[in-house]
């Protein structure tokens, strides 16, 4: 075995071939990448670029096409109650039945996820976000930034080996943010990897050991981000929408293009 | 955030027990189905108010709509909360949070999916016979007819039957239909539709080939079985022609329902 299949195979999510459509419309075309244990990876791309795609195929909640999902070594078609034992997810669009209270959302998930959490214990969880205030109110008549907190709060409530965040910080307040960064790099510190996306090149820059672009449903590349930056920095088209110093964010740009998506 | 520094990823060191997974699914829709004012309302409240209406008219004097006697005014009764806790209740219920992505975010757990949707139509059946129990009560009260263990018996199964019934055509819709606004619709619609033809089919003022139709139709299927169960002596080809309709009905039901349903509304 070679030094990178080794590594491959000892990585905690596998993606190969992965393919993923959508009727006629083929939303991730053929991506593969691996993240290891104790990595935090990013997955950047445009809006439309396939990236939710991919993580739904990671979590079983859409069959693939073709290619293969491995999660610690299982298949995530094939054995999906032992892949999502191991897997925290929150998704870019979802929600909590809007009836029930923070607290109670908190022990449904713990319940779903086989843990016995007493009163004391959730309560201590949902303060942990700086929720304790919100803990008897319904999931609709919280804030949008307080409803993600609760996301995030429930994507680690398993201390999953595998950490899936789509967006994470979408909607977060600056304190909010920080404590999601501590977090995930506590949950890296336990040996556990992270799989995330977002728009926020700084934030990928800072805190991802990889980044993969990816467009059309392509991956384009992936590096480290100082990797990506060397790698591409005399790109003729990174070049013509650098200004100073070649960023991610310019590399970004340069490989995807400028235009908007529809 | 001590508890995530504390101790490596546990996760997937055990695989979560069913009971604990269902026990918590059940605990939740129970939850939400109690919170929902609207639902309780017509699932409780409305057969109870046909019942103590039509009863008590019934006392003076006869009409198409009474004629059954008390056998058919518990039957509609029962029909009509059994009915409006399917089509109205449930079928919007499970329409809405797929809008929202409320199984989504279910159904990237470890909890198995026939898990998620059992117990939501396990809480139904349980508010079903909630009601039917109340009515019952009631209905002994009004009529001033004593009921036997085993008639209470004979009217909780009918009532299994014919929630499962009414919750099957609910899966179908949900099955068949991504709109959250028009399942609600149709569910409203099909309400009406069914207790129109099941009501004035079976009164025989629309002729008999009508009467026939909504013999088979899962309101008159219904009543005949509540009736045939509470006069068991009586029991006909009406009543076991009820029974086979009821069962057609799940089976088709449930089939569409299942065959068709999508986690997701886009
Ligand atoms: N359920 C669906 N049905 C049909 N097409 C879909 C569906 N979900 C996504 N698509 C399409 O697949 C492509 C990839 O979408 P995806 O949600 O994976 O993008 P994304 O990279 O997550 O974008 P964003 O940054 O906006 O979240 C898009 O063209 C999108 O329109
Ligand atoms: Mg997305």
């Amino acid at each position: 075995m070679t030094d990178e299949a080794a590594t491959i195979a000892a990585a905690m999510l596998v993606v190969d071939r992965l393919v993923v459509t959508y009727g006629t419309r083929i939303a991730v075309d053929g991506v593969t990448f691996h993240v290891q244990r104790g990595e935090i990876f990013g997955l950047l791309g445009p809006n439309g670029a396939g990236k939710t795609s991919t993580l739904n195929a990671i979590e079983g909640m859409l069959k693939p096409h073709d290619g293969t999902v491995r999660v610690d070594g299982i298949d995530i078609q094939r054995s999906p109650t032992d892949a999502k034992a191991r897997l925290g997810v929150q998704l870019q669009a979802s929600s909590f039945q809007s009836e029930l209270t923070i607290e109670e959302i908190v022990r449904l998930y713990a319940g779903l996820y086989g843990l016995r959490i007493t009163k004391a214990g959730i309560a201590d969880r949902i303060r942990d976000v700086g929720l304790g205030d919100e803990l008897g109110k319904r999931f609709k008549s919280i804030s949008g930034g307080q409803q993600q907190r609760l996301s995030l709060l429930i994507a680690v409530i398993n201390r999953p080996a595998l950490l899936l965040l789509d967006e994470p910080t979408s909607g977060l307040d600056p304190q909010s943010r920080r404590q999601l960064w501590t977090r995930i790099e506590n949950l890296r510190t336990g040996g556990g990897s992270i799989l995330l996306t977002t728009h926020s090149m700084e934030e990928a820059q800072a805190v991802c050991d990889r980044v993969a672009i990816i467009d059309h449903g392509n991956l384009l590349t992936v590096d480290t981000p100082a990797g990506l930056i060397a790698k591409h920095r005399d790109d003729p088209r990174v070049v013509k929408v650098a200004r100073g110093d070649v960023t991610l964010e310019d590399v970004f740009i340069g490989l995807t293009g400028s235009e908007i998506r529809g | 955030m001590a508890d995530l520094a504390s101790s490596a990823p546990a996760g997937g060191a055990v695989r979560a027990p069913i009971g604990l997974i269902f026990g918590s699914l059940l605990r939740a829709d129970f939850t939400v189905l109690l919170r929902s004012g609207r639902t309780l309302l017509l699932n409780i409240a409305v057969p109870i108010a046909i019942l103590v209406l039509i009863g008590l008219r019934l006392g003076n004097k006869s009409n198409a709509l009474t004629q059954g006697g008390p056998g058919f005014v518990i039957g509609l009764a029962l029909t009509y909360g059994l009915m409006a806790s399917s089509l109205m209740g449930y079928s919007i219920t499970i329409a809405r949070d797929r809008d929202a992505g409320v199984f989504q975010r279910l159904r990237v757990t470890p909890a198995p999916t026939w898990a998620i949707m059992t117990s939501r139509l396990l809480v139904q059946i349980v508010v079903d016979l909630i009601m039917t129990a109340i009515v019952a009560v009631i209905a002994s009260i009004i009529f001033g007819k004593a009921f036997s263990p085993g008639e209470y018996a004979l009217i909780f199964c009918v009532s299994i039957l014919g929630g499962a019934m009414f919750l099957a055509i609910a899966q179908a819709v949900v099955g068949l239909v991504r709109s959250a606004t028009l399942v609600n619709a149709i569910g409203r619609i099909l309400y009406v539709v069914l207790l129109l033809l099941g009501l004035l089919g079976s009164s025989g003022i629309l002729g008999s080939t009508i009467e026939a139709v909504s013999d088979w139709s899962p309101v008159g299927a219904m009543i005949n079985l509540y009736a045939g169960v509470l006069n068991i002596s009586s029991w006909d080809w009406t009543d076991t022609s009820g029974l086979i309709a009821t069962i057609g009905y799940i089976i088709v039901g449930s089939f569409i329902g299942i065959r068709w349903f999508r986690w997701e509304s886009r």
